[in-house]
């Protein structure tokens, strides 16, 4: 008798082992139909927050410079009326606009030395001030008490408070604080100085507004700034303020567009004026809102109508033109997309990809689910499959073969699933968006970002299914061959 | 990786010289399920020579499935041990059994468990895969294994798109692929009607004749006991009785 060799078995090459996958998906489509839909779903809702959390951003950064510039009138009529508080002086001084610097320098009658100092210790003060404004309310209570803004470096100019409150802040483990405890006690015995300079700046402004309101003759603020770029815009640079020509420009056209604006507001709330526009329109007077009447302004037919009835009813909108008055309705209704913007886009930020923390959280769990649901699905696959995985056991099929079969059947799927939902993710997020910033949107898409995540959740598709499908292949693999043998 | 086992001395047997290509020793096996110790071999002690054709007979719950798989190289027995072509089944690792069930056994299934993706020639080939043929020999060989079973010309149809009878043929022609010695059959015509049985069970009958193939069939078949060398009767988990053909002829022939 001979002795018997028993050899181990070759591997199957992976291109065999494909097309066995291949074939297996094939011929079982409706399941596997049925497997891309969940992947499918998931990766859509991944893919449509993070699409309308990057165009959201986008639009948010775009709308807050167009607000800022928007809200120009109302910064001037503010600055012009009050002096800043010592935490908007800080925040200023602290910047690297040494036009402002030098602004605030004049307004204070500071010498060099002192601008200096003012600069570099508003720049140590605005590193605490964050500290303090992103404390919750409770620990900031316990720090600090009812102290806000500057008023904390006041509270904790005695040593006895600022003892507390490091031993407050010593007992918060999860707080860690701006910088070196020292630097901090340094810094707070520098405060007056600091607090001294920021008074004279203030009482400049006080005086300089003093100044200016001397020069109203009977004129509201609002009134005289649409004379910025003439003689006020002079009243306003002699009393100390810093007022370029381009700024002045900008602050008149704005100024007179608000007073426009004011005019056709009031207008609309005129018996008379409603009664045209409800007849012109063919509705109930009661039914003409601004929201009408502003819309229907945005027609130059409409709006040089609209002007005649305005100089009938005596308005006093003699100096306005229909164009101006279409132009003034347009940048309304701008406006207004832009404050709708601004709401829709508050809770960006933060979390993957800026998507905000609650969203990522709700991505998370959905992934979650997908896996489970993958995972299930899968499971389903492999029982049904019994008799067959350990036929093939039989036949001489390793481990590592089944195993591989089920990984790749798992990855087609979340290839599959994933083109398809990340496509339908996109294009959700582009209708909604669309539905929601209306013209914003197209200085807003931010292709780059989009096809990064794009690329982001097929990836996590075919991952996810994947790793989803480990346990269930890794059951196949260990399936015992006499299954083959049983009798249904 | 190679297990080269010594050779122990020929069982003396009064009937047969030959080859011994199964031999299990004291071979026992207990399922244990939620604290109840079912036994389904209780030592089983059985030599199978090389080119033989034996039948195995016993009721459901015989222990006869447990057998067969042990015998199989599909499980592996709590006691005792099995020898397959005189290599102890217990010391193989994960691959070499994969070695042993492609190459050395062939395995019939009573309800054929072909692929249902595969055309009969993609069955045929997928155990040669396994061992390593190139495709374009797995190809020629599947063909004329078709071929032998009677097969060639539908190499490409699917098992949903063929007969019972032409399914088993499949399946027959797929447990040759590698040339293996041992035949392991389970009711291989309990699915089929009379004539296709016979057809099955002479393509069976050529193999075990013309290539020495070792077949070892368990079934009810009164067809088979006329064919087979030896019967084998299992009940309650254990060898009731072993006996030749002819034996059992003239014991069938005083009932009648």
């Amino acid at each position: 008798m001979k002795a018997i060799d028993v050899q181990s078995q070759p591997l199957l090459s992976f291109a065999k082992t494909l097309r066995i996958a291949l074939s297996g998906v094939k011929y079982r489509l409706f399941r596997a139909m049925v497997t891309v839909a969940v992947i499918s779903v998931a990766m859509a809702f991944l893919m449509n927050i993070l699409a309308e959390s990057l165009i959201k951003k986008t639009v948010a950064d775009n709308a807050q410079e167009q607000i800022a510039d928007m809200r120009r009138t109302d910064r001037w009529i503010a600055r012009l009326s009050i002096p800043q508080t010592t935490g908007e002086l800080v925040e200023q001084a602290a910047s690297d606009d040494t036009d402002a610097l030098t602004n605030l320098k004049a307004l204070g009658q500071l010498s060099d030395d002192q601008a200096g100092q003012l600069h570099a210790l508003s720049r140590r003060a605005l590193t605490y001030l964050h500290f303090f404004a992103d404390l919750d309310y409770g620990r900031r209570r316990v720090l600090v008490g009812s102290a806000e803004s500057t008023f904390i470096f006041d509270r904790l100019q005695e040593k006895a408070a600022q003892d507390q409150f490091f031993q407050r802040l010593s007992e918060m483990k999860t707080v860690r604080f701006a910088g070196e405890e020292a630097d901090f006690r340094a810094f707070l015995t520098e405060w007056p100085v600091l607090r001294d300079l920021t008074a004279r700046i203030r009482a400049g402004q006080a005086a300089a507004i003093e100044a200016i309101r001397g020069q109203l003759q009977d004129r509201s603020l609002a009134d005289a700034l649409r004379d910025a770029g003439g003689a006020f815009g002079d009243v306003i640079r002699d009393a100390g303020f810093a007022l370029d020509a381009d700024e002045a420009a900008r602050l008149t056209e704005q100024v007179g567009a608000v007073a426009d604006t004011a005019i056709i507001d009031a207008s609309i709330n005129d018996p008379a004026m409603r009664q045209a526009v409800a007849a012109r329109r063919d509705i109930m007077p009661g039914d003409v809102t601004p929201t009408v009447v502003w819309n229907m302004l945005r027609d130059n037919n409409e709006a040089a109508w609209y002007l005649e009835r305005l100089i009938e009813n005596k308005f006093g909108a003699a100096d306005l033109t229909a164009t101006e008055i279409a132009a003034r309705a347009d940048s309304r209704a701008h406006a207004f997309l832009l404050k709708q913007a601004e709401r829709a886009t508050v809770e960006t930020g933060g979390g993957l990809m800026g998507i905000g923390k609650r969203m990522t959280w709700l991505a998370f769990v959905s992934m979650l689910v997908c896996a489970v649901g993958i995972a299930n699905a899968m499971l389903m696959s492999v029982t049904e499959r019994f008799r067959e995985i350990a036929t093939l056991k039989c036949l001489g099929a390793l481990d590592g073969f089944i195993m591989t079969v089920f990984l790749i059947e798992a990855s087609i799927l979340g290839l599959v699933g994933g083109i398809a939902g990340t496509f339908i993710g996109l294009l959700i997020a582009l209708l909604r968006m669309l539905a929601m910033f209306k013209g914003l949107l197209l200085d807003a898409i931010p292709l780059g970002s989009l096809l990064i995540a794009s690329g982001l959740s097929i990836v996590i598709g075919i991952l996810l299914a994947a790793v989803s499908a480990v346990y269930p292949s890794l059951r196949a693999a260990r399936l015992a061959p006499m299954e083959a043998m049983r009798i249904e | 990786m190679s297990t080269t086992i010594a050779q122990s001395a020929s069982p003396a047997s009064g009937v047969n010289e030959r080859r011994v290509i199964i031999r299990s020793v004291g071979m026992k096996k207990i399922y244990r399920r939620g604290g109840e110790v079912t036994h389904a071999l209780r030592g089983v002690d059985v030599e199978i020579y090389a080119g033989e054709f034996i039948s195995v007979m016993g009721p459901s719950g015989s222990g006869k499935s447990t057998f067969f798989n042990m015998i199989g190289a599909l499980d592996s027995p709590s006691e005792g041990r099995v020898f397959i072509d005189e290599v102890d089944v217990a010391q193989l690792t994960a691959e070499e059994l994969a070695f042993l069930r492609c190459r050395k056994i062939g395995y019939i299934f009573q309800s054929y468990n072909l692929i249902q993706y595969m055309t009969a020639l993609e069955n045929v080939t997928t155990p040669m895969a396994f061992g390593g043929v190139t495709p374009d020999e797995s190809r020629k060989r599947g063909m004329s294994l078709l071929e032998l079973v009677g097969l060639k010309e539908r190499w490409f149809h699917r098992p949903i798109e063929m007969s019972g009878g032409q399914q088993q043929r499949v399946a027959i022609a797929r447990a040759l692929a590698n040339n293996p010695s041992i035949l392991l059959c389970d009711e291989p015509t309990a699915n089929l009607d009379h004539r296709t049985g016979d057809e099955i069970l002479s393509i069976l009958e050529k193999l075990n004749r013309e290539r020495g193939v070792t077949i070892i069939c368990a079934t009810h078949d009164h067809r088979m006991m006329n064919m087979c060398d030896r019967l084998m009767w299992i009940r309650d988990g254990a060898i009731e009785r072993i006996a030749r053909r002819d034996e059992v002829e003239v014991q069938l022939a005083s009932i009648e």
